[in-house]
C-alpha cells in the first residue's frame, strides 16, 4: 500500500518541485491531471480530469521535458527561482455527504465514521509563493443544506461509503480522511441520512504515506431535533504514522456552536 | 455717500443678514462633511439603502438645523414660519397631487423592504438592478445596460418580483416528448443530465413531473435548481444539455402532427407511386 501511495524520490507531491525553463511538472492525483509548464516568464498551465470510479487510487509527479501543448491559462511571473509548490486545501464550502446505505443511530449510541472529501490544490509559483490559482481535484455538484428553500446554506454534495472501520478504507490521494464521532444522546433514532461536514473549519494535514488526513470532528445531538453541537479536535490526527500540517482552517472555528449537522428534508 | 454705506454696513439687519448666511453657509459644510463621515463610519456595517437613507437623514437634518437659526436670526418666528409652511404643504399637496403620492409611496416602499439597493426586480416587463430607491422614482439599470426611472407610484400599485430575494432558484424546462416514449426512461435519461451538470443543485432533488396529454406530445415539466447567480448560464446549459442527451438516445421531440382524414363516406386520396426512371424516360 505505501509504495502505490510514495512518488518519485520519496518525497510527498506537495512538496515544492524545481521546474526549469522548457520543463513541465505533471501530477496525477485521483481524477486530475495538471500540467504547469515553465516558459519564461510565464507558467503555461493544463488542466484534465478523468471520472473518478476509473481513477481513484492514481498518485504521480514528475518533472519532465517539454511544455504543456495545447494549455488552458498563462500567468507572468518573472521570478528566477522556478519553483513550483502544490498545498493542498480543503474545500470552501460544507460538504453534504449521503451514505450510500443510510444509517441509523439509536439514541444513547455513537459511532465514528470515516469520511473522505476531495482536496483542491493551491498553485504556488516563485520565491516567496504566489497563489496562481485553485483547483478542485474533483469537481462537486452543489447543493442546498436547510430547512426550507428559504433558509440554509449552499454547500457542496459528496457521496460516500461512510465506513466504519478505517482498515477498510480504500487508496484515494485526493481525498482527505475526516474521522467522525456522533453521539445520539437524545432517546429517538438519529437517520443518517445527510450529514453536513463543515471541512472549511478543519487543517489539512498528510502523513508520510501521502495520505491526507484532517481533525477529528464531534458531534452531539442532545435535544430530538436535527440541530448538533459541532467541535474540533484541537491534536492532530493519528493515521499511525509520521503526519505534518498542510493547510490552517479557511473559516474561524471559534464561530462554531449549535449548527444544524444532520438533514432528512425535501421529501426524502 | 460712504456715510450711508458705513451706517448700512454698521447697521443690525446687514449684521443679522451677514450672520444669517455664514450660518447657512457653514451649515452647507457640517451637513456635508457630515454626511459624508457617515457613509464611511457605516459603510461596512449598513446594507446599501440603510446607509443612503442615514446618510441624505443627517445631511438634511443639519442643514435644517442651520437654516433655522439663520431665520430666527433674521428675526422670524419658527412658530409663524411652521405654520406657513403646513399651510403651503396644504396648498401644494392639492396642486400636486402625483409628486406628494410619490413621495407617501417612497415612504412605504423603503419601510416595505420588499427590495434593496442591487436586488434585481421585475416590474410588468421591466427586467433591471434597483441602482437607488428616491423620494419620487426608483432608478433601475437593465441587463442591456439602459436606465430606467419608475415612479414609486407605479411600483406601489403593480406587482413587483424580487428576483435575488432567496440565494436559490428553479428552472422549470417545459418539454414534449413523442407518444411512443417509455416515460421512464426518460426519467432516467434527465436525471443524468441533471447529476453530470455541476451548478445544477443535488438536493432540492430535480423533479420530471408529467403534466399531460399534448396534441403532438406527451408534455413533461423538468424543475432543476441552481445558484441565484448562476441561474441565467444555467438555463441554457440545462435546455441544451438536455436536448442532446434526448438526442442521444434516440427519444423524440415531435413538432405538432396533423392527420388529415377526409370522412368515412369518401374514399381515400388517390396516391400512386411512380417510378422516377420512367418518368426521366419518357421525357
Amino acid at each position: 500500500m505505501s509504495t502505490a501511495r510514495k512518488t518519485a524520490g520519496d518525497q510527498p507531491w506537495w512538496q515544492a518541485r524545481a521546474v526549469p525553463e522548457g520543463r513541465t511538472l505533471h501530477l496525477t492525483l485521483g481524477p486530475l491531471d495538471l500540467a504547469i509548464g515553465r516558459s519564461r516568464p510565464t507558467w503555461l498551465i493544463r488542466i484534465g480530469r478523468q471520472p473518478e470510479a476509473d481513477s481513484e487510487a492514481r498518485l504521480k509527479s514528475r518533472v519532465a521535458r517539454g511544455l504543456p501543448e495545447p494549455y488552458d491559462e498563462r500567468f507572468v511571473q518573472a521570478d528566477e527561482t522556478d519553483t513550483i509548490r502544490l498545498e493542498p486545501v480543503l474545500a470552501d464550502r460544507s460538504i453534504v455527504i449521503r451514505p450510500r446505505q443510510p444509517i441509523h443511530l439509536p439514541g444513547h449510541e455513537e459511532i465514528t465514521l470515516y469520511l473522505s472529501t476531495p482536496v483542491y490544490l493551491r498553485i504556488l509559483a516563485g520565491s516567496p509563493p504566489v497563489l496562481l490559482r485553485e483547483v478542485p481535484s474533483l469537481v462537486l455538484s452543489d447543493t442546498w443544506f436547510g430547512p426550507s428553500t428559504q433558509e440554509g446554506e449552499l454547500c457542496y454534495a459528496g457521496r460516500t461509503q461512510a465506513r466504519h472501520r478505517i482498515e477498510e478504507l480504500p487508496l484515494r490521494p485526493h481525498r482527505a480522511i475526516t474521522p467522525l464521532l456522533i453521539r445520539n444522546r437524545a432517546d429517538t433514532i438519529l437517520p443518517l441520512e445527510k450529514i453536513s461536514l463543515p471541512v472549511p473549519m478543519l487543517s489539512l494535514y498528510g502523513a508520510a504515506d501521502a495520505s491526507l488526513w484532517t481533525q477529528r470532528v464531534t458531534l452531539v445531538r442532545e435535544g430530538n431535533s436535527d440541530l448538533a453541537k459541532v467541535s474540533v479536535d484541537a491534536k492532530a490526527p493519528d493515521p499511525g504514522v509520521p503526519i505534518e500540517k498542510l493547510a490552517g482552517p479557511r473559516k474561524d472555528p471559534s464561530r462554531f456552536g449549535l449548527v444544524r449537522a444532520f438533514s432528512v428534508l425535501f421529501g426524502s | 455717500m460712504s456715510d450711508t454705506l458705513h451706517s448700512l454696513i454698521t447697521s443690525e439687519t446687514f449684521l443679522s443678514i451677514m450672520r444669517a448666511v455664514v450660518m447657512v453657509g457653514a451649515g452647507l459644510l457640517l451637513a456635508s462633511l457630515g454626511g459624508r463621515l457617515t457613509q464611511r463610519l457605516l459603510s461596512k456595517r449598513l446594507a446599501p439603502q440603510t446607509l443612503q437613507l442615514t446618510r441624505r437623514a443627517v445631511f438634511y437634518g443639519v442643514l435644517a438645523l442651520f437654516i433655522a437659526s439663520a431665520m430666527r436670526e433674521l428675526g422670524f418666528s419658527l412658530a409663524v414660519i411652521m405654520g406657513a409652511a403646513g399651510i403651503l404643504t396644504v396648498a401644494i399637496g392639492f396642486a400636486s397631487q402625483t409628486t406628494a403620492s410619490n413621495l407617501i409611496s417612497g415612504l412605504f416602499l423603503i419601510g416595505e423592504r420588499s427590495f434593496e439597493i442591487g436586488d434585481f426586480i421585475q416590474v410588468g416587463e421591466t427586467t433591471g438592478e434597483v441602482l437607488s430607491i428616491d423620494a419620487l422614482s426608483v432608478k433601475l439599470r437593465t441587463l442591456n445596460n439602459v436606465f430606467i426611472r419608475i415612479p414609486n407610484e407605479t411600483l406601489i400599485k403593480s406587482e413587483v418580483i424580487t428576483i435575488t430575494r432567496y440565494p436559490i432558484r428553479r428552472y422549470d424546462l417545459m418539454l414534449g416528448v413523442a407518444y411512443k416514449e417509455d416515460l421512464d426512461h426518460v426519467r432516467e435519461v434527465l436525471m443524468d443530465v441533471a447529476e453530470h451538470i455541476p451548478a445544477c443543485l443535488d438536493e432540492p432533488e430535480p423533479i420530471m413531473y408529467f403534466l399531460g396529454f399534448g396534441e403532438s406530445e406527451l408534455q413533461i415539466q423538468f424543475s432543476v435548481w441552481s445558484r441565484r447567480e448562476d441561474f441565467l448560464k444555467f438555463r441554457s446549459t440545462v435546455a441544451t444539455a438536455v436536448k442532446r442527451a434526448l438526442d442521444d438516445a434516440g427519444i423524440e421531440i415531435p413538432f405538432p402532427h396533423r392527420s388529415l382524414y377526409a370522412g368515412e363516406a369518401t374514399r381515400p386520396f388517390p396516391v400512386t407511386v411512380v417510378d422516377p426512371a420512367e418518368t426521366q424516360s419518357s421525357d
